[in-house]
């Protein structure tokens, strides 16, 4: 890929220096896609640890700015309902796991600085998640109203039972059993998950998981359970895992390893792929040549989900036929990664007729974006 | 260059295509419009203020323009974008212009977060600065207009841009917009201020703004230091304005009521809020007459050192 051809905001986020010589152009575009794909803080905070933002325009750093704001206070929010989700379920029955945003957000990792964080994801065994979810209905938590339908679709097929929400919070709660859905085509063990997890420093009772765990989840979000458009967001956290973690001794040996006992291989294969080719996350030639053998599929797919990704995953602007083509295959896949023929298809038959209703279900959704 | 200058210039229809940047208080906008119509009202609200054709780093991206397709021809649409996302249902589109001021505030409110905005009248003389909170319908925009013509100048008739690094207030002098009951009202107390064409039947109702006095947008970036905060009132048929002193204490909850962001920003807000309303002498006053309601405002801010 030629970086001169990059969007703006893919040029400032691998060069956070390089915006020193952009013209009010390019930073009218950056700004805006920056704020597009919810990236515009973290873009700000990379531009200062680049000592960098003494080179903006006063009005550009404004912004870079004020945008801190939003993040912080979500962030805050999240925290918040990380206790009262404690203190709601007894402290006897066994640990949760943080997942995402809320574990980067209680451990304090430097990726948080900046994240938009709605949701507050928890992994428990599948063993307690009814238990879980009594304890937080008596504890005032509410579900949204879904029909019998939604009903199966969630505790039949999905990684998660339906979104839960304090009625005077503004936090969904989404409590997971495993990372993908139980028709996914990737079977990642939850029990290995556990096995390596680590204990929250001051908060008993609660863990995250480890980080090579870590960066495949997110990995598995963005390449296999989501649509991959409007994943930048996502790309990012992945590069800034990397950049974090692989200071630690025998990060990079065990990764391929751990893919390829979660069953996790290919998405670590597009994660590494394209945070590298975006956003020019620093990996080893030799991880990356490793990763590409083990991983990658068949070279007419490989050829295919570069062109389509290229596409769908930097800032679209206006509306190109080749992006929203690519958008719409990604979509398609995503679904198929999701369940199999015999159940997707009826699925999709009860989404669109829903759709000609004019109702939003929550099962329609591909990811809670 | 001035938006008038600009606005005047003979190839003005050039600026349909590239778009054009002004400067209304502390925020770069970069407007793009192919409406003649709305131009003409921008030159005649934000004539005097700093504008440019050429590109620019503006905080808001925005464009209004007519709706495309059969709206076009039929119960023709004005479509407001900020960032090239359309946040709300089109106006029609002789409401332009209201369409475009408005989704400006809702643009500012939604983002500008580097300061702790109050929805708040302010105003300034000698350097110290007079705020207004109120929510909407308590008169602070009518009472901003009246002040701004009697000697004060006009810092906004919405925002109250509180920096936090210094304390001190940003003018945003914007058009006022006045509603229902207010046009006329003003329109007899100020007789020979300029106000724009009335825009009926919008979502508030009648709507006429009114041009802040030149001097007040000559000298938009020109901040100024809190001295008083009065919680305005309008009670008709109140002849004689009530006036009480709050609490510190008070006063800063409802200031704490008021702000678009107080909660957003958190420590930096409470912190923020706390040095304005130790800064500042506060009240509440109930007014049902515009020059009772002045000469009230003159006589509490008198005594003050300038």
């Amino acid at each position: 890929m030629n970086p001169a051809k990059l969007h703006t905001l893919l040029r400032s986020a691998r060069e956070p220096s390089a915006v020193a010589h952009f013209s009010a152009d390019d930073w009218n575009r950056c700004l805006r896609a920056a704020r597009t794909e919810r990236v515009l803080a973290r873009l700000g905070y990379r531009i200062e640890d680049a000592g960098a933002l003494d080179h903006c325009p006063a009005v550009a750093r404004d912004q870079l700015l004020a945008a801190r704001a939003y993040p912080a206070f979500l962030q805050c929010r999240v925290a918040h309902e990380v206790s009262q989700v404690r203190r709601a379920l007894p402290a006897g029955d066994g640990d949760l796991i943080l997942l995402k945003g809320a574990a980067y957000c209680c451990t304090g990792l430097p990726l948080t600085r900046g994240r938009q964080l709605r949701d507050l994801d928890i992994l428990v065994p599948r063993t307690r998640i009814d238990a879980c979810e009594r304890d937080l209905l008596a504890g005032g938590w509410e579900a949204q109203t879904l029909d019998d339908y939604d009903q199966r679709y969630y505790r039949d097929w999905m990684h998660e039972i339906p979104p839960l929400r304090h009625p005077q919070r503004d936090v969904e709660v989404d409590l997971h059993h495993r990372l993908l859905p139980l028709t996914s085509r990737l079977r990642p063990n939850p029990d290995l998950l556990w096995e390596s997890s680590i204990p929250v420093a001051g908060m008993p009772g609660v863990r995250i998981l480890s980080p090579v765990d870590m960066l495949l989840h997110t990995a598995t979000h963005v390449f296999h359970d989501g649509a991959v458009r409007g994943g930048l967001n996502d790309l990012w956290d992945i590069d800034e895992l990397l950049r974090h973690f692989s200071a630690q001794p025998a990060f990079w040996e065990t990764l391929p390893e751990r893919a390829a006992r979660l069953d996790l291989g290919r998405p670590l294969y597009y994660g590494l792929l394209f945070a590298h080719a975006l956003l020019n996350t620093p990996i080893p030639e030799a991880v990356l040549t490793e990763v590409g053998r083990r991983f990658a599929p068949a070279r007419p797919v490989s050829t295919l989900m570069r062109a389509l990704v290229s596409l769908a995953l930097p800032p679209q602007e206006g509306r190109s036929a080749f992006a929203g083509l690519a958008n719409w295959l990604l979509y398609v896949r995503s679904h198929w990664l999701r369940m199999p023929p015999h159940l997707l298809l009826p699925h999709l038959f009860r989404k669109s007729l829903r759709r000609i209703d004019g109702v939003d279900h929550p099962s329609g959704r591909v990811d809670k974006r | 260059m001035t938006l008038s200058e600009l606005l005047q210039a003979p190839d003005r229809r050039g600026l349909a295509d590239n778009g054009l940047v002004y400067r209304s208080g502390p925020f770069i906008i970069a407007l793009r419009t192919r409406l003649a119509d709305t131009l003409d009202l921008l030159e005649q609200f934000y004539g005097p203020c700093w504008a440019s054709r050429g590109p620019a780093v503006a905080h808001f991206q925005v464009e209004i323009n007519s709706a495309s397709g059969i709206r076009r021809w039929w119960r023709a649409q004005a479509v407001f974008a900020l960032d090239a996302l359309h946040p709300f249902e089109p106006f029609p589109r002789e409401h332009a212009f209201p369409l475009l001021e408005w989704g400006l505030n809702w643009s500012i409110a939604t983002r500008a977060h580097r300061y702790l905005m109050l929805h708040a009248g302010a105003l300034e003389r000698n350097g110290q600065a007079l705020l207004l909170p109120a929510m909407p319908g308590a008169g602070k925009s009518t009472l901003s207009a009246a002040l701004a013509y009697r000697g004060w100048r006009l810092l906004s008739d919405e925002f109250g841009l509180i920096r936090p690094t210094g304390g001190d207030i940003l003018p945003l002098p914007r058009a006022i917009p006045l509603k229902n009951r207010s046009i006329p009202v003003i329109r007899e107390f100020l007789p020979d201020a300029f106000l724009g064409p009335v825009f009926p039947k919008t979502r508030k109702g009648d709507v006429a703004h009114l041009r802040p006095p030149l001097p007040s947008l000559a000298r938009q970036t020109e901040p100024a230091q809190p001295r008083w905060i009065a919680f305005p009132r309008f009670v008709p048929g109140l002849r004689r304005p009530q006036l009480k002193r709050l609490d510190k204490s008070l006063g800063f909850a409802r200031l704490a009521q008021n702000a678009f962001n107080y909660r957003l920003l958190g420590e930096g807000g409470f912190m923020t809020l706390v040095r304005l309303v130790r800064e500042c002498t506060c009240f509440s006053m109930d007014y049902g007459n515009l020059a009772a309601a002045i000469a009230l405002i003159e006589e509490i801010t008198a005594d003050e050192p300038c």
